[in-house]
């Protein structure tokens, strides 16, 4: 068990040494620079002083962590439960191919994010308002991904499933919905980078908690190191959130072409 | 009297309205015996993959009609067997488990078809194969699984849509064999489009030559070869003057 663990460490530092020192030589290089060049503390502290100072911090850092992660899953998830449904509709029924699909399509051009300022006028500094900018910015994506991945069975497997006289149902689970997954993952992927976009610039602009709100306060009060140590938690949350998609993804279509490993 | 399992009268398929009219077909006719290989032959464009949806009701006609097995086809027919140049396996399932997909779309017990399962993968050499995922085969042994696929029902009649016109020469020869050996043990009506002058003198009854647009039927040639026709036969006189006479046809189109 402990030698396997080993091997395959060391299998991953061998694939990947030259990232590893390259990612070393670039915060050597912040670390002396700072010094070489003379820069402020107030403007940019070194990477040790981030790691030092910011621990005091700790415990605040974590549980808006936690909060800004939250007000993202929440977003994202129900964004996922709204919009994949609707975009099945949408690719089923010319009516709603005709009204709503242009008008989402025109709404995708709008940034979300400037919607934000208003929801947090209506509805105030709590967590509903920022769910609903997460919500905003993630639905989109997955609906027009929704609408493309049910609205693109190919031809042959169309008229295959006519040919077999399949129930509606069955013809969905055993080959429309499979068939739909990877372009519906492409919407979910995109949308889960943008569910900690939106959460952030919502604490941004109105809020008294979350990863947001701590470097708006911190970069006010010339902190810019703790302003990094919210950069870096803020990072590990939608690295997390990627991560755990992208393994659903491998976990829910192991035969799609993006995901064979030979 | 033999009943007809196909019937094709004054059939057309046309696209399109008004002056953006295009023929894809006819109006042509066609009897086709139970029992019977028919292959419908003609360059690219010329409707031949339009006439064999019509009669498998996946593509509704303009006029005319066609009826299978005595009765007029309206909508999709589910009591034949269909395979299009790409084929209909799918890559979250194994071989086995697209078989089976034909089956459980409808809605027949799997279970009872075991047996059946193994032999056909048996008879095209896919045994080993059973539980690969289709991306693991090469073209050629993807259209063979894809032949049990559109088997395993057992059905009467089968519509082939240039099943082959993805392979290379060497395959496509020995996919010939396998179809031709497969259809000898049922004799099932087997309709198959092909551009390959050579594949339809083998493996049919009759060829029936489609002219190119207006895609219609134009010739019909009863081939007295004996059966198998394996490379022997193939090789015979007899065999390239059919393959002659239909070549000269397609040159007084101009497209050869």
């Amino acid at each position: 068990m402990i030698t396997k663990a080993i091997a395959f460490v060391w299998n991953w530092i061998k694939q990947s040494w030259m990232f590893l020192c390259f990612f070393a030589g670039f915060f050597l290089f912040w670390q002396y620079s700072i010094d070489w060049f003379d820069i402020p503390r107030y403007i940019l502290p070194k990477p040790t002083e981030i790691i030092t100072k910011s621990s005091a911090d700790l415990d605040k850092l974590l549980y808006y962590t936690w909060v800004t992660g939250s007000e993202s899953v929440l977003g994202y998830v129900i964004a996922i439960i709204v919009a994949v449904p609707l975009g099945l509709a949408i690719a089923f029924s010319t009516i709603l191919r005709r009204t709503i699909y242009p008008f989402f399509v025109s709404i995708e051009m709008i940034p979300k994010i400037a919607f934000a300022p208003l929801f947090i006028s209506w509805l105030g500094f709590g967590l509903l308002p920022k769910v609903i900018i997460v919500f905003l910015v993630c639905f989109f994506p997955i609906v027009l991904n929704a609408i493309l991945a049910f609205g693109s069975l190919g031809e042959e497997l169309t008229r295959f499933c006519a040919a077999t006289g399949a129930s509606k149902k069955d013809a969905f689970f055993k080959v429309r919905l499979p068939a739909a997954l990877p372009q519906c993952f492409v919407g979910f992927k995109y949308a889960a980078i943008n569910a900690t976009v939106g959460a952030t610039i919502a604490e941004f602009i109105g809020s008294d908690q979350g990863l947001g709100f701590y470097i708006q306060i911190v970069t006010g009060n010339m902190r810019p190191d703790l302003a990094f140590a919210g950069i870096f938690f803020l990072t590990l949350l939608g690295l997390s959130l990627f991560g755990l998609v992208t393994l659903a993804e491998r976990l829910l279509i192991p035969w799609h072409i993006s995901q064979r490993r030979h | 009297m033999i009943q007809e399992a196909v019937e094709i009268k004054a059939l057309t398929k046309v696209f399109g309205q008004g002056e953006n009219a295009v023929k894809a077909f006819g109006p042509s006719d066609l009897d086709i015996n139970e029992g019977e290989f028919i292959s419908l032959l003609g360059p690219s464009g010329c409707g031949k993959s339009t006439l064999l949806l019509m009669v498998a009701g996946l593509l509704e006609s303009s006029s005319g009609s066609v009826k299978l097995k005595g009765t007029s086809v309206t909508g999709p027919r589910t009591d034949i067997g269909i395979m299009f140049q790409d084929n209909t396996l799918v890559p979250w399932r194994t071989v086995r488990g697209n078989i089976e997909l034909q089956l459980e779309l409808r809605g027949l017990n799997v279970d009872d078809y075991s047996e059946r399962i193994d032999t056909l993968l048996q008879q095209v050499s896919l045994s080993e194969f059973s539980q690969n995922a289709p991306y693991e085969l090469s073209g050629g042994m993807q259209q063979r699984a894809a032949f049990c696929q559109a088997l395993i029902h057992e059905p009467d009649t089968l519509l082939l849509d240039e099943p082959l016109g993805k392979l290379d020469a060497m395959t496509r020869e020995v996919i010939r064999r396998d179809l031709q050996t497969l259809w000898m043990q049922k004799k099932q009506t087997v309709m198959l489009v092909t551009h390959s002058i050579e594949e339809a003198v083998q493996l049919s009854n009759r060829v029936v030559v489609i002219s190119p647009r207006p895609g219609v039927i134009d010739q019909i040639f009863e081939i007295d070869l004996p059966w198998p026709r394996d490379l022997e036969v193939k090789n015979s006189p007899a065999f390239s003057e059919y393959v002659m006479q239909i070549q000269r046809i397609f040159q007084n189109y101009g497209v050869l």
